[in-house]
């Protein structure tokens, strides 16, 4: 196989992203009460990244190829797709959200909690394997990247302005956990650390580890190594860009009680 | 309509206010200020000396003016002075003396704390110092790269009292930056939201996040190498299975933030020099401000680019280098700033200007050689060069430094009452640019030219003797200029002309009281409806805005510390709990392993005391929120009880341990065990220690009418320590043993 067959033959057909892709559509059309808006190109750019991560090749070769496959996969379902649909939204939403959110900004360590054990725990080596050979967990692993990167970034992104924290405490939130996975990141990056072994030998089903391998130039230990830096260095920057976009928010919310600033001479 | 602040009870005043005793007792944070800044130009005579002694042993290729060893000496002595005991603590003297005034406060949020923290300094300086009368100095750069500091190549105790002194320096920084954090979310004066902080102060309160996250990467590092010096261990030794490079990667992760923390404060300085010096407000506020977080942000992901030349892969490398260009983005954009806020403005070019103006040009030289490193290739190339020296003297130099002399030229009459003499400052101002530029620029030359650093001497190769030879002719016009400098100060603190409260006409709050300020700093501190209160006042017509309080969310000052306290102490148990696993994850065969030396289970059940600590002392806090005393001594007896329960648990361990022959240094699980839950052991101690005193002042009845407010910091303290132990047992216990 050649890299051009891997880009067309390994599409994967995952009834579960098919069924989310649907389901959430339809929900969300009828949130918008089927009109089209800018933020619809916020949703379709979510459902976009949504399909590169479980049904592009990308998905294929995380099946059990690539540790920097998955962890691709990994990053856009908990760091790119949830903070767009959520950006995707608008203020209207379902009042049981309410009590949630308010438990939410109350213990921020919480869905904090749940956004950076999502990277921890998964690349545990035994629940890691596990999600690269057993289908259901890895489906299992995708529903439950998407929940807690909702969880995570809801204090952050929530349609309301009342249901996100205050700017400093977003930046404070976001900057540590930056600092988590960029811990995480390191340790894979850097370290003798066999994060999963199953990426260490694959079982070759659709013959292309010859060009994973020889023409990607992609062995075991450098795919770990670009796992591990796109778990740091992408991610971190996700959340540099949300703590710029908090800092704006900062200086938005105050602008109109800051009396003569403005660029005035003396 | 001014607002009278309210006395505050913290504001502890000596019953006498002079003499030398005075100073040595002072709790006063404008002193303390000048105590930074006096001592830390003791530490700069010294360390230019160093500098100067360097510049005349390289005049000349071939050169024995001065002995390898005594070279490698003083030059490690010239790096950690000029970071460790010049630059930062003059940073932190200015930040210590003027974020209270400029943000209408009487005093630090810890007046005690920040007295500790200064005499940390000293204590520093001297442990660094009395080195050289046990059989040498340092001499492993400021970087102590292993294995050249470990004790098979640097037998001497130099490098122990290195150590030494930078944990103690590191202890009293993060002090400071506690201390500086409490008390710009606290203190603030009615009106000065955080978004209309000045700059200055803004850059300080970042760096102080930068402070308590980076230090503690660099003392568990320390801590490590002391370790092996000491002990006999090996996690810096490859002979015994240990890893050079991972002391590399602990060092630049505290060293590139290390890099921000001396150079965020200097912007914030040119931030507020600028605009006062060309009659304008700064241009882009919000954009300075942003940039400068983003700038924080950033400076954790880009450490790599120091190793650019150990192999780390080309993978990395590439990541490496796209992260450090981004960083110079924002930098740039500072740049820009500062440019737009001269542009039409009409510029009076006092000396603090001039050095402002100076540090524009000379820190953008600084950064463009930066962003070349950024690139692999060409890192390859000129590492290890004189190339280097050149960059980083002029960001530190021509950047920070530069920005500290226009600060002393700017708030020097705030200080002292009088005015720096402004025809010796130019004098300063001229001999400086001339001697840094031909001091450093040719060094860009020499790099190329391939003249590596860290060597005592050179042969005699074209153009590396003329080249050298202006270095140090520049370094001499250096040496000149700042006794001029010095002469500036003595002499204008007794002769300069009076400055008034305002001499600059500046906005800010500092120059709204009398110069020096009085013991309390205010009497009224002006409303604030804007980031320009003097202006403010001044235009009464455009200031229609009513005084509102601020909006911000209130904070208790002992919870902020207590939180970011905990934080920096988190730092210290990753980089513990990241080298066990490290290590952990391919042990050479033959050693004790935790899979053979562990016993989970009984470890377990010590866990679940510690664990069930928590529940009792969150019991022992809502038994006295409601008043019921009784309860709370007995919940807070219990918790006290099961952490020496705990404790007795560890010590049996230990013991089982040492009793099998395994100790500290037998390999390297024993040596990431012990330190880890060493350390952890340490934390309990010390926490059973603080409820205690809670339990010694509860019995006294000191919180019968009182907030609880100690009790709840002791607890959140006691928590942080359960929860690391959670993670310890799982990492050690669970993980490791299967």
């Amino acid at each position: 196989m050649t890299t051009l067959g891997i880009f067309s033959g390994l599409w994967k057909i995952d009834p579960l992203a098919i069924a989310l892709a649907i389901i959430s559509t339809f929900l969300y059309a009828r949130s918008q009460a089927n009109r089209m808006t800018p933020r619809t190109a916020l949703f379709a750019t979510a459902l976009l990244f949504g399909a590169i991560a479980m049904v592009s090749p990308v998905a294929g070769l995380a099946d059990g190829y690539l540790f920097s496959a998955h962890m691709l996969q990994h990053l856009l379902l908990l760091l790119v797709v949830p903070p767009l649909a959520l950006m995707s939204l608008n203020e209207a939403r379902p009042t049981r959200a309410r009590s949630a959110s308010e438990f939410a900004l109350r213990h921020p360590a919480i869905p904090w909690g749940l956004g950076v054990s999502a990277m921890w725990l998964w690349h545990e080596q035994t629940l890691c394997n596990a999600a690269a050979q057993n289908g259901l967990v890895h489906g299992l692993q995708e529903i439950s990247l998407l929940v807690m990167g909702t969880a995570f970034w809801w204090p952050v992104l929530a349609p309301r302005a009342i249901d996100r924290l205050a700017p400093l405490a977003t930046i404070l939130y976001l900057f540590t956990a930056c600092i988590a996975c960029t811990m995480l990141g390191v340790i894979i990056t850097f370290s003798p650390v066999e994060v999963c072994s199953i990426f260490a030998h694959p079982v070759d089903r659709f013959g292309v580890m010859p060009v994973l391998r020889n023409d990607w130039g992609l062995s075991a230990a450098r795919d770990q190594q670009l796992g591990g830096l796109l778990m740091w260095v992408p991610s971190c920057a996700v959340y540099g860009v949300a703590i710029l976009g908090a800092v704006r928010r900062l200086y938005r919310e105050d602008r109109h009680e800051l009396g003569s600033n403005g660029g005035a001479l003396s | 309509m001014s607002v009278a602040l309210s006395p505050l009870e913290h504001r502890p005043v000596n019953a006498e206010e002079s003499g030398l005793f005075s100073w040595v007792g002072t709790v006063d944070h404008k002193r303390i200020g000048i105590l930074y800044l006096l001592t830390a130009l003791f530490f700069f005579a010294i360390g230019g000396t160093e500098a100067m002694i360097l510049r005349l042993q390289l005049a000349r290729p071939n050169s024995a003016l001065i002995s390898a060893e005594a070279y490698n000496q003083i030059f490690t002595m010239h790096g950690t002075t000029m970071i460790f005991l010049v630059v930062m603590p003059t940073l932190v003297g200015f930040g210590n003396y003027f974020v209270p005034l400029m943000i209408g406060a009487r005093d630090m949020a810890f007046p005690r704390m920040n007295a500790m923290s200064f005499w940390l300094f000293p204590l520093g300086g001297f442990l660094l110092h009395f080195s050289a009368l046990t059989g040498g100095a340092p001499s492993a750069g400021w970087f102590s790269y292993a294995p050249l500091s470990e004790t098979p190549f640097s037998s001497t105790q130099g490098t122990d009292y290195w150590i030494l002194a930078i944990l103690v320096l590191g202890i009293g920084s993060v002090s400071t930056a506690i201390n500086l954090i409490a008390t710009i979310l606290t203190l603030r004066a009615p009106g000065l939201l955080i978004t209309r902080l000045p700059l200055f102060v803004w850059m300080t309160f970042v760096t102080s996040f930068l402070i308590i996250l980076a230090i503690p990467v660099l003392n568990a590092a320390l801590v490590m190498l002391l370790i092996d010096r000491q002990l006999d261990a090996h996690f810096f030794l490859a002979s015994e299975g240990g890893n050079v490079l991972l002391w590399q990667h602990f060092f630049w992760t505290f060293g590139h933030p290390e890099v921000y923390i001396m150079a965020l404060p200097a912007f914030g300085m040119i931030s507020e020099i600028i605009p006062v010096f060309s009659r304008k407000a700064i241009f882009g506020y919000e954009l300075v401000a942003a940039s400068t977080v983003a700038i924080a942000v950033l400076s954790f992901g880009v450490w790599a680019h120091h190793m650019f030349a150990v192999g780390l892969g080309h993978t990395a490398d590439m990541f490496f280098t796209a992260s450090s260009m981004l960083i110079a983005v924002p930098t740039g954009i500072k740049i820009f700033n500062w440019i737009a806020t001269m542009w039409g403005g009409s510029i009076r070019f006092t000396t603090a200007m001039l050095f402002a103006t100076a540090f524009l040009v000379e820190f953008v030289i600084g950064g463009l050689s930066g962003i070349t490193f950024a690139v692999a290739p060409i890192d390859w190339q000129v590492t290890d060069s004189y190339y280097v020296v050149a960059h980083f003297h002029y960001v530190l130099f021509g950047g920070t430094a530069f920005a500290l002399m226009a600060a002393t030229y700017y708030w020097f009459p705030k200080m002292s009452g009088r005015l720096l003499s402004e025809r010796l400052g130019k004098v300063h101002f001229w001999m400086m640019v001339v001697g840094f530029n031909a001091t450093f620029f040719v060094q860009h030359f020499l790099g190329i030219l391939g003249m590596p650093r860290r060597v005592f001497t050179y042969p005699d190769l074209p153009y590396w003797g003329t080249l050298n030879m202006i270095s140090t002719v520049g370094a001499g016009i250096m040496g000149l200029a700042s006794l001029v400098f010095v002469a500036n100060i003595f002499l204008s603190i007794k002769r300069g002309a009076l400055a008034g409260d305002n001499p600059w006409e500046a906005w800010t709050l500092e120059w709204a009281t009398t110069s020096p300020p009085p013991h309390d700093n205010f009497t009224e501190v002006p409303p604030i409806y804007g980031r320009r209160p003097l202006w403010d006042l001044d235009h009464p017509s455009d200031s229609t805005h009513a005084l509102e309080p601020p909006k911000d969310m209130s904070f208790d000052k002992s919870m902020v510390a207590v939180w970011t306290f905990v934080a920096s102490e988190t730092g210290f148990f990753v980089i513990l709990i990241i080298a066990f696993i490290f290590f952990n994850a391919s042990l050479p065969a033959g050693g004790p392993t935790a899979a053979g030396s562990l016993d989970m289970k009984r470890t377990g059940l010590f866990t679940a005391c510690l664990v069930s600590s928590s529940l009792t002392l969150y019991f022992s806090e809502k038994a006295l929120e409601k008043r019921r005393h009784v309860a709370a001594v007995s919940w807070l007896v219990a918790t006290i009880v099961l952490g020496v329960v705990f404790m007795l648990g560890q010590a049996n361990e230990y013991r089982g341990l040492f009793e099998r022959g395994i100790v500290v240094n037998s390999n390297l699980f024993a040596t990431t065990f012990f330190t880890l839950t060493g350390f952890h052991g340490l934390h309990v101690t010390l926490g059973l220690i603080a409820l205690g005193v809670v339990l010694a002042r509860t019995l006294a009845g000191d919180f019968k009418n009182k907030s609880t407010s100690l009790l709840r910091s002791v607890g959140l303290y006691w928590h942080f320590v359960d929860v690391v132990w959670l993670v310890v047992f799982y990492v050690v216990y669970v993980r490791a043993s299967r």
